[in-house]
């Protein structure tokens, strides 16, 4: 008998155990779960480069896991290669295809992950259209160094059609890099904000109202007294301050003030810390909106074609929330979340507001479903995906960006960023430089600070006033190293990279909207020329 | 004395022409922020490569990278400390490592990889604690890089370099260079000990770790969590008496699980899983190779400018968050007088006349910058409370549900010990 019970907890445990791939990623799994995961392991991924910078990219994302990896190089290794690449044989792999000796090297971090090496020209394949179809084919596209010339086609290729994949470009030269996404648009559902969503208690819902409506201070016992959760406490209060105040709430400082006191004074032992907890967060009652600026800056966004928007999912949903805040049956705001923070409270109150703020939650998903199905009846959306928009409404994001090199040929951009972000900018515009001097042919050990402070000049055309101090830091850094893929920036380059890459291809976190620039002279690193 | 042959002669022929094509433009040249001291060339490469013995602290995910790019960088001489072993889950960052190393010493399968990987360098490891060398051992490195996850260890390693600086020997001041990640979040930073402000003057920028009140545990579940403290910290010494509980073994983790699960049951607590229950006990941070890589890579690229003065230092501290585009921060953070390490002056402290001594030992767990888990305290001659060993834990006892003011004068100073640190901080008290 007892033999029998143990054996049952025994296989109880076995099956409640992770499997070795969810003990292998448990790391990641808990920053973007099996979804984000999932949507790694589809992806298919071209590195147009053998570099140190990009097998350093290609490590961060063979670990992670995503699908498929090609690395497109045509070149054979150096022994300047040999001497900076962890991916390749060392002195061994001299004068043998880059492409051919890294993947194995980066195949073996992850045996669930598939690597190609391909050493046709990128050069040629963009001239073909069977070259062209099968670079647009790949879930993402990231170069690095790549001459200003090919990168030009290779990113014009990829603009043509909102559908086709991302472009990463990515340069660097010794201690400075910089790195841009081209994309048209990226819809992210699950951005992960740390900010905490409305718990609505300027405008509580019935049931919530009815609660706070029935409790009476008076009438609790002294340990129901000192659980009674801060939202009931901040609610309650709310209401008797409108009644004193003409309906309003507390705006000025000092109202904000004496409303915190009179929290506070609810207060009858030290010890009733769930009214320290109301005052502490009575900022919500000034501060939450029902609808940010961020999120009713995309509700006023005018309307997609959904017929052509690779992301028509995404569009539609936004179209049904927008309907959802107008619709006289909804609240008026965006959907309520499920999610509440812990309070100083009782286990019995907490789990009936929590059942509350669910229930409720509940309802505003359905009444948004409804709205969905009504306007868009012929459109298929995995409900999961719904459910996660409702939830995630507060937090939703939406980047478009430009094609790759439009920034530099925006003067006005160009003139404000010098402004704003001088040290990023001249930064990014020596790199801009050198790739031009390159282009136009010049050996690289023999660029001088002149002839590219020069041309960072004529970048940015007459008459824009260049920081001098900083302008001369940059470009005698990009000429003191013009060919350097030093380790320790290539390193750094494949971590932020790769970072981005994910956030592009879990569509969880944010992406770099812009150039991200790096000076690893001065540490730093900053964003510019966001559209 | 063959020997010595052999291996310069290895040493040389790994070196094949053009192998530094690439670090050489930086060592070849000044930029135009490179300190005038700077010996470009040879001579600069001849230190680095034969004269820089370093030192890397944790084989983890900060250690497989910093190993890597150090090897990279021109490094030759590499040591490196670690007291674990390789586990699966690992794999998805620490990237020197197999699913055939699980259960080997990262220190040695870490060194064994970087030196077949990359000739002609020689990484030396160490299984073991950083406690268990000297200050002559630590006393042999031009520099430290530290890539730990551990609070205590920073600690104790930030504390010793500190206390080996002596002013007449400036080969005695070792720079310390320390990373750390969360996630997508991640710092590195400078610390010259002495000099710049130390691991333990930042202390209270750390995250509060999150520790549920046993009253909230026992009484108001109301988290998922705290069903699972209850499991951990109430459930299992009561069930399982002196039978210690490894976080590691499924078997005690499935218990865990279960018995929370049970709790959240009975109290309509949703939201126990297998995996947070392993997060919670085993305090799990999420860590990606990406964000390790980044930091890697700045604590690197710091020691090599250190090492090679061919630009200026980090001066002192660069924070990165990832999570919403890049932000990150570079600052200089002040040194703190009343840094119990590096500061020298008391820390002033006001209490009720009232508070006892075990209240005031809860205070001094609970302040940031403090963070104590098991203080000694003492007043001069006094002993006020010692932990161990047992005798004096005994004798001393009583002294524990006594008003701090009956045993300290106003003004009077206690002195703060824990075996975990290696140095002590010395409180004035002051009455409310
Ligand atoms: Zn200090």
């Amino acid at each position: 008998m007892l033999q029998n019970e143990s054996q049952t907890l025994d296989e109880a445990t076995m099956n409640i155990q992770p499997d070795n791939k969810t003990r292998r990623y448990d790391r990641q799994l808990r920053l973007w779960a099996a979804s984000g995961q999932a949507a790694l392991e589809s992806s298919r991924i071209l590195l147009t480069s053998g570099s140190a910078t990009s097998t350093s990219i290609l490590k961060n994302l063979v670990l992670p896991g995503i699908g498929h990896f090609t690395i497109l190089d045509a070149a054979r290794t150096t022994p300047a290669d040999a001497g900076n690449n962890f991916f390749l044989n060392a002195d061994a792999s001299i004068g043998k295809f880059r492409a051919e000796e890294a993947v194995p090297l980066l195949r073996e971090l992850n045996e669930s992950v598939d690597g190609v090496a391909d050493t046709r020209e990128l050069e040629a394949l963009l001239q073909t259209d069977e070259g062209r179809k099968y670079l647009a084919s790949f879930t993402l596209v990231i170069t690095h160094n790549l001459p200003a010339k090919t990168l030009d086609q290779l990113a014009s290729l990829l603009w043509q059609d909102p559908t086709y994949p991302p472009l990463i470009v990515v340069r660097s030269a010794g201690f400075l890099a910089d790195f841009y996404i081209q994309l048209h648009e990226h819809c992210v559902i699950e951005s992960h904000s740390e900010t905490a969503p409305s718990l609505r208690l300027t405008k509580p819902f019935p049931a919530l109202q009815a609660w706070a409506d029935t409790l009476d201070y008076d009438k609790l016992d002294p340990t129901e007294h000192a659980h009674v959760p801060f939202a009931l406490v901040l609610i309650k209060e709310a209401d008797k301050w409108r009644a004193e105040h003409g309906g309003a709430l507390p705006r000025a400082y000092a109202e904000q003030k004496a409303f915190k006191a009179a929290v506070r004074a609810r207060q009858r032992k030290l010890d009733e810390e769930n009214y320290e907890e109301a005052e502490a967060q009575a900022v919500r009652m000034w501060s939450e909106k029902s609808i940010s600026s961020d999120i009713q800056a995309l509700l006023d966004l005018p309307p997609v074609d959904l017929r052509t928007s690779p992301n028509a999912a995404f569009h539609a949903l936004l179209e049904a929330l927008r309907l959802f805040v107008q619709d006289p049956a909804g609240p008026g705001s965006l959907p309520l979340t499920s999610t509440l923070p812990d309070m100083k409270t009782d286990t019995e109150s907490y789990v009936k507001l929590q059942r509350m703020y669910k229930e409720q939650a509940r309802v505003e998903n359905a009444l948004f479903k409804e709205i969905l199905k009504k306007n868009f009846p012929d459109l298929r959306i995995e409900d999961a995906v719904v459910d996660a928009f409702v939830k995630n409404a507060h937090h939703i994001k939406l980047l478009r960006g430009r094609q790759s090199g439009g920034f530099d040929k925006d003067k006005d951009a160009l003139a404000s960023a010098l402004q704003i972000f001088p040290k990023e900018t001249v930064t990014h515009l020596a790199l801009s430089a050198l790739s031009e001097l390159l282009a136009r042919g010049a050996e690289p050990a023999s660029i001088t600070a002149e002839a590219l402070t020069a041309e960072v000049h004529a970048l940015v055309g007459q008459g824009v006033e260049l920081p001098n101090d900083e302008l001369e830091a940059a470009a005698g850094e990009v000429v003191r190293a013009p060919t350097a893929d030093l380790p320790n920036t290539a390193a750094f380059l494949g971590g932020m990279v790769a970072q981005e890459a994910i956030k592009l291809l879990t569509k969880q976190y944010v992406p770099v909207n812009g150039y991200c620039v790096i000076d690893l002279v001065d540490s730093w690193t900053g964003i510019i020329g966001a559209p | 004395m063959a020997t010595t042959i052999v291996m310069n002669g290895a040493a040389v022929a790994a070196d094949w022409p053009g192998r530094y094509h690439h670090v050489d433009q930086v060592l070849d040249r000044p930029g135009p922020r490179t300190d005038p001291s700077f010996q470009a060339g040879d001579e600069v490469k001849d230190f680095l490569r034969d004269k820089c013995k370093i030192l890397v602290i944790g084989a983890g995910g900060l250690g497989c990278e910093i190993l890597a790019n150090l090897a990279l960088s021109g490094f030759k001489d590499i040591h490196v400390i670690d007291m674990d072993t390789i586990d699966i889950s690992n794999l998805n960052r620490q990237f020197l490592f197999r699913p055939k190393n699980v259960g080997k010493p990262k220190a040695t399968v870490a060194a064994e990889f970087i030196m077949a990987r990359v000739p002609g360098v020689k990484v030396t490891p160490y299984y073991g604690k950083i406690q268990d060398k000297d200050e002559d051992y630590y006393m042999q490195f031009k520099l430290v890089i530290c890539g730990l996850d551990s609070v205590e260890a920073r600690r104790w390693i930030n504390a010793t370099l500190v206390n080996m600086v002596d002013p007449e020997n400036p080969e005695s001041l070792k720079p310390l260079i320390d990373g750390g990640t969360e996630g997508f979040k991640g710092q590195a930073r400078v610390i010259l000990p002495t000099i710049s402000s130390c691991y333990e003057c930042s202390l209270d920028m750390l995250n509060k770790p999150t520790a549920f009140p046993i009253c909230t545990i026992a009484n108001t579940p109301r988290l998922p969590e705290h069903c699972i403290e209850w499991a951990s910290v109430l459930e299992w010494p009561r069930v399982h008496g002196d039978k210690k509980m490894d976080t590691d073994d499924p078997e005690h983790i499935g218990w865990l699980y279960k018995t929370a699960l049970a709790r959240g049951k009975e109290f309509n607590i949703e939201g126990v899983t297998y995996s947070l229950t392993q997060g919670v006990v085993k305090n799990i941070i999420p860590a990606i190779a990406s964000t390790n890589a980044i930091i890697a890579a700045s604590c690197c690229n710091e020691a090599f400018k250190i090492a090679t003065s061919s630009a200026a230092y980090l001066n002192n501290y660069f924070m990165l968050i990832g999570t919403d585009s890049v932000y990150s921060f570079t600052f200089e953070h002040e040194k703190r007088p009343e840094c119990p390490v590096c500061g020298g002056e008391a820390v002033d402290i006001t209490i009720s006349k009232d508070l006892t001594v075990d209240k005031l030992i809860e205070t001094l767990i609970e302040r940031q910058d403090i963070q104590i888990k098991k203080p000694s305290l003492s007043s001069g001659p006094k002993h006020l409370y010692f932990q161990a060993p047992p005798q004096l834990e005994e004798a001393t006892r009583p002294n524990l549900e006594k008003p701090v003011s009956e045993l300290v004068a106003d003004g009077g100073e206690i002195t703060v010990t824990a075996t975990t640190l290696p140095f002590s901080l010395s409180l004035r008290i002051h009455y409310s």
